[in-house]
């Protein structure tokens, strides 16, 4: 793999002139460059184009207190480069707009539009800047500012509601599901323009569970808020808590013993199978293929059943802390899982063959919910949808944390981006997680469970990202004083891919839709926060 | 001859027997999928639980909506009065025999579409337009199939039928016959909304055919609907087995063969569910628009099965 490298801040300056200020690498040993003002999409354009630079998450922050402005942070990737580069760039509070990216990169269209709703910060040539992340019922307000405070009761919300874009045209109906659905899954309404079967389009309207997350980080003592990370999305846990614990162990350093290290690498891997072979499950389900979805549904539970003797948790909930993981382990549980490893892994080479075996399942997940690779790239997909569509990321290979360096293994991409490949993904990604859990067993696991605790430095910064079993999680935090958070930026990876859902579908039937959203299984409440 | 009793016990058993076999089919396939599932009993209580309670009828209902489950319930039960069960004779003749049992489960089809489309959701609606697609394949299919039997039989009245094939009992083994059962079982699968046509264990509406329609059905309403279909289910059955099979069919209602008749019946009833339930198993649901070609296999087969009645 080629060392690429971000740009010297001399370069830059040569380019770009006072609109570049400074460069300096953080605590988190990641790239900050301060720009000028909040105009970038000249550096932006630059980086992308001549550098190979992927954008990975844009935020905004109030710090209209101490340095008298907000700062909206841009987050940037290079193939084949584990730093992280972030634009951090002043919006004076006198004059709240900046300009918007999102007609260019479609991948911040919602997340500009949270920066609005959240900070009242406007995005100048927005190509649709109505609310996203607040609701109909809110009123004006912007609750991420720091004169917000965070039990401000509110009036009721008399506005206009949110329009959906109408169907027209002759034989064309609206079909609304949602938000309340089906089964136990969370609020989101669909809003489908058919034409007989076939989907001309569909409108997503998320936010329904919106919790305000990131406003209940702000000031909690970091050892209440990794519980939270924990809850940003349920089947996540594991993940989100590790991508905060090791974003607060960055801004402090704090250095993490090497048994947690692996520990934490087994249950991320852990909470990657369970979560897959449920959606290979769910995904048989759907087309009516019960049996694979019977024999899913008992590898999950075995799973579980294995994840509480190791972890106390079947979900895997308050397993991780900062500085390590809680508990060490004990005499036994090495041998458990090794066993449980192997026994999995056989059983699931059977639920393979069983899948493969059924070529009436075949037809119906091939060439289905086709998202092409432009539109994936377009749309900055991450994650498993991702790699079906030929997008070649994975955080644990590119910004290696926890103990995968350690590991060689293999990350399946396909071109295809059809239902059967985003199974195919999952599948293969079960096999690799099984090999990094093998040869995670060989290794001595004892030792050091945690780091001891100590006080957390005040006003640093840092980033932590983490390949969740959907694809890449990204926190960012800046302590307060008094072991506080000042600010905690949270990115799950469905905000980048539900709009994928909505490339997919297009020209399926509605019939279909089922199995479509299934194969991107995307978390509400992670998008929601 | 004393009609009224054939008729009472013949209607009774298909009304008692008809959940049970709903019933077995669901154990049946939650065995398969290493489920251990509901008891074979299990759709009496949800019949009788459905009977006691309350009915949600939406506002933009009209009498349409109200008349269905009697429709739908009503002529599945007058159907299950014109084929042989038991006994050779049925029961009830009526105007055309064969003819008659396909239209007057077609009428409980048209209105049970029109139920779906009553309410003005778009499920319902969704789920009508599919049903009234998969029919308007499926019947005739069905039609071609039978009348290769009646050809056989020289007679369109069932009892005519099956007491033909009483007298020939390797019968079935006839190319024609065999390309008949064929046609109509894979008929008995769409009509009683099963895998591979339709999914009758699914919550997704979007998907659903049968179960779309009668989504904003509640409470008696529902429980006619349900023990509606049930019935719908084991007639076909019912009718497959007995032209094609009629071992063991009681001469008439009156002699001892009445019981042995009955004994036989069960069995063979219940070898066509584990051939619905292995079908089910095996088989993913297919996509919505394959699902006519299905149809017209069946329909090949049936006309196929019509052409060599004359060639051999």
């Amino acid at each position: 793999m080629t060392v690429a490298r971000f740009p010297e801040a001399a370069a830059l300056q040569e380019l770009f002139g006072e609109q570049v200020l400074s460069m300096r690498t953080g605590s988190d040993e990641h790239l900050y460059l301060v720009t000028g003002g909040p105009d970038i999409r000249g550096i932006v354009e630059h980086l992308r184009r001549d550098h190979g630079a992927r954008i990975v998450t844009v935020f905004a922050e109030d710090r209209r207190s101490e340095d008298g402005a907000f700062f909206n942070y841009y987050v940037f990737e290079q193939f084949g480069n584990p730093q992280y580069l972030i634009l951090c760039a002043p919006v004076h509070p006198e004059n709240p707009e900046f300009p918007s990216l999102s007609a260019e990169i479609p991948a911040v269209n919602w997340q500009e539009r949270e920066m609005q709703d959240w900070f009242g910060l406007k995005a100048v040539g927005h190509p649709n800047p109505r609310r996203v992340a607040m609701h109909d019922n809110w009123p004006d307000v912007h609750p991420l500012l720091k004169d917000f405070p965070l039990r401000t009761p509110l009036p009721r919300f008399e506005g206009e509601r949110h329009i959906y874009r109408p169907a027209m045209g002759e034989g064309v109906l609206q079909v609304p599901v949602g938000p309340v659905h089906a089964g136990i899954i969370e609020p989101g309404h669909f809003s489908f323009a058919v034409a007989g079967e076939p989907i001309l389009y569909l409108q997503l309207r998320m936010f329904y569970t919106h919790k305000g997350t990131e406003k209940l980080f702000e000031n909690l003592p970091v050892h209440k808020a990794v519980f939270l990370a924990e809850s940003i999305s349920g089947d996540s846990s594991f993940s989100h808590g590790t991508a905060f614990c090791q974003a607060i162990e960055r801004a402090s350093d704090i250095d993490v013993p090497r048994s947690a290290l692996l520990t934490r690498t087994i249950f991320l891997e852990l909470e990657r199978i369970y979560n897959h072979v449920a959606d290979i499950g769910a995904i048989a389900t759907d087309v009516g293929f019960v049996v694979a979805n019977a024999h899913a549904s008992r590898l999950r539970e075995m799973l579980f059943t294995l994840n509480e003797h190791l972890s106390g948790s079947r979900l895997l909930r308050g397993v991780v802390c900062v500085g390590g993981v809680r508990r060490a382990w004990q005499s036994g549980q090495q041998n458990m899982l090794r066993n449980a490893v192997d026994a999995f892994e056989s059983e699931f080479d059977d639920l393979v063959a069983l899948i493969y075996s059924s070529d009436s399942t075949r037809d119906r997940l091939e060439h289905t919910g086709i998202l092409r690779p432009e539109k994936a790239k377009d749309l900055g997909i991450v994650g498993v949808g991702g790699r079906a569509s030929g997008i070649d990321l994975d955080v644990r290979r590119d910004h290696p944390y926890a103990a995968y360096d350690q590991f060689a293994f293999r990350v399946p991409v396909y071109q295809a981006g059809d239902v059967w490949h985003r199974m195919q993904v999952r599948i293969d990604e079960v096999k690799e997680s099984v090999g990094i859990l093998k040869s995670a067993t060989e290794q001595n696991l004892y030792g050091t469970h945690c780091a001891v605790p100590r006080p957390i430095p005040p006003d640093r910064c840092a980033i932590s990202s983490v390949e969740g079993w959907r694809g890449e999680i990204i926190h960012w935090v800046r302590t307060g004083p008094g072991n506080r958070l000042e600010r905690c930026k949270v990115k799950d990876p469905s905000l980048n891919n539900w709009p994928a859902l909505v490339e997919a579908v297009q020209g399926n039937i509605i019939a279909d839709f089922p199995v479509i959203n299934k194969s991107f299984n995307l978390s509400y409440s992670g998008t929601d926060r | 001859m004393n009609v009224i009793f054939p008729a009472l016990a013949q209607l009774l058993l298909f009304l008692i027997i008809s959940p049970l076999v709903t019933g077995v089919i669901r154990t049946m396939k939650a065995r398969f999928q290493t489920r251990r599932g509901p008891r074979v009993w299990q759709p009496y209580l949800d019949l009788h639980k459905l009977l006691r309670k309350g009915m949600i009828i939406p506002d933009t209902a009209s009498w349409l909506f109200s008349v269905t489950p009697y429709v739908v319930f009503l002529t599945a039960a007058m159907v299950s009065l014109m084929i042989p069960m038991v006994a050779t004779e049925a029961p009830l003749s009526l105007f055309g025999g064969v003819l008659a049992v396909v239209y007057l489960l077609a009428l409980g089809r048209f209105f049970l579409a029109l139920g779906g489309l009553d309410t003005g959701s778009s499920f319902g609606g969704l789920g009508s337009s599919r049903e009234m697609t998969i029919s308007a394949i499926a019947e005739p299919a069905m039609m071609v199939a039978i009348f290769t039997v009646a050809i056989a039989a020289n007679s369109t009245n069932l009892s005519e039928v099956a007491k033909s094939a009483v007298g020939q009992s390797w019968r079935f083994l006839a190319p024609s016959q065999m390309l008949a059962f064929g046609a109509l079982f894979i008929v008995l699968i769409a009509e009683t909304g099963r895998i591979p046509v339709d999914n009758p264990a699914t919550h997704l509406e979007l998907t659903m055919i049968h179960e779309a329609m009668i989504l904003e059905y509640s409470g008696p309403y529902l429980a006619l609907i349900e023990w509606g279909a049930s019935l719908k289910q084991l007639v076909l059955i019912t009718l497959l087995v007995n032209t094609f099979f009629p071992f063991g069919l009681s001469s008439d209602w009156h002699s001892p063969g009445i019981a042995i008749g009955l004994g036989f019946y069960l069995i063979k009833v219940l070898i066509i569910c584990c051939l619905i339930v292995l079908v089910e198993t095996t088989n993913a649901k297919m996509r919505l628009f394959r699902v006519p070609e299905l149809l017209a296999v069946a329909f090949i087969l049936g006309a196929l099965a019509l052409i060599s009645t004359f060639l051999f």
